[in-house]
């Protein structure tokens, strides 16, 4: 009797699909990257309302030893000495674009007198659109 | 005689593709950070130099002190009593100012908290948003009472 020569099967992993999945991962990254352009440390407010803050906004953000950053939203924020500064840096801002966004990134622990410094100083370089970064409040917060 | 023929090769070589799409990856993922992008929007009212007159009796005046103790019109209260104290006010007169004078040594969150308990004032019941108003410290110097 003639033996069937056995077929011989080459070990394969079957990798076609993987850069179909690869690409569907760089694409969903892309689309959701922000270069964040203050990485101040804070621990910040919690609220139960909160919206959505648009894209490119300027940042001031006040750490927990009360040192002030400042970013116009395109350039990493950097230090500054006094209020007087973010005054200046919204001016700046607000004289190429009236309606930009600007955020308050405080610490919650940062004493208000800070804040209001720089609240007033953002008021009067006649900053309309403002907000307050914040956390999530949720049930265990109450 | 065996003829040696060159035979091209048909096939697209895409074995290193998966390696660049991994590596655009690795990328993405290390340079990505999911933070924090939601926040209470905080009305800014016109800077004028001549802001009209709010007479104190006309407003509600809800102090904030360090720790986060409360007083509103000279009443001390909890967070969660001021929109029940507000209601009859309001429903009186929707516009009436509420004016938020933290003291300058009070925590940030403490206004915070309180500034967000104030805009839920619709879920609350009430008809109208609140007209909150936050002085800076040189207004109250310069034009407040």
């Amino acid at each position: 009797m003639k033996l069937k020569a056995s077929i011989e099967h080459k070990p394969n992993i079957p990798t076609a699909s993987m850069a179909d999945i690869a690409f569907l991962l760089i694409i969903f990254f892309m689309l959701t990257i922000t270069f964040e352009v203050d990485k101040t440390q804070v621990q910040l407010p919690k609220t139960t309302l909160r919206f959505e803050i648009p894209k490119k906004a300027a940042y001031v953000s006040i750490d927990p030893n009360g040192r002030i950053r400042v970013s116009d939203g395109n350039s990493q924020s950097s230090l500054v000495s006094a209020a007087d500064e973010v005054l200046s840096m919204a001016a700046t801002v607000i004289s190429t674009d009236p309606t930009k966004t600007f955020v308050v990134k405080s610490d919650g622990e940062v004493p208000w007198e800070k804040v209001d410094e720089v609240l007033d100083a953002l008021k009067r370089a006649k900053v309309r659109d403002l907000r307050l970064l914040s956390d999530q409040r949720t049930v265990d917060d109450l | 005689m065996k003829i040696d023929r060159d035979r091209p090769n048909d096939e697209i070589p895409t074995s290193s593709m998966a390696d660049i799409a991994f590596l655009l990856i690795v990328f993405f993922m290390v340079t990505t950070t999911f933070t924090a992008t939601r926040g209470l929007d905080f009305a800014l009212p016109e800077d004028d130099d001549n802001p009209p007159v709010i007479e104190k009796e006309e407003s509600v005046l809800i102090e904030i002190f360090p720790g986060g103790s409360l007083r509103v019109d000279q009443n001390p209260m909890e967070l969660g009593e001021i929109i029940e104290y507000l209601k009859p006010k309001l429903e009186r007169n929707p516009k009436k100012p509420v004016i938020i004078r933290p003291d300058v040594a009070t925590e940030y969150k403490h206004m915070v908290e309180v500034y967000d308990e104030l805009r839920q004032a619709e879920d609350h019941g009430l008809a109208e948003p609140i007209n909150i108003s936050v002085p800076t410290q040189r207004e109250i110097q310069s034009f407040w009472y």
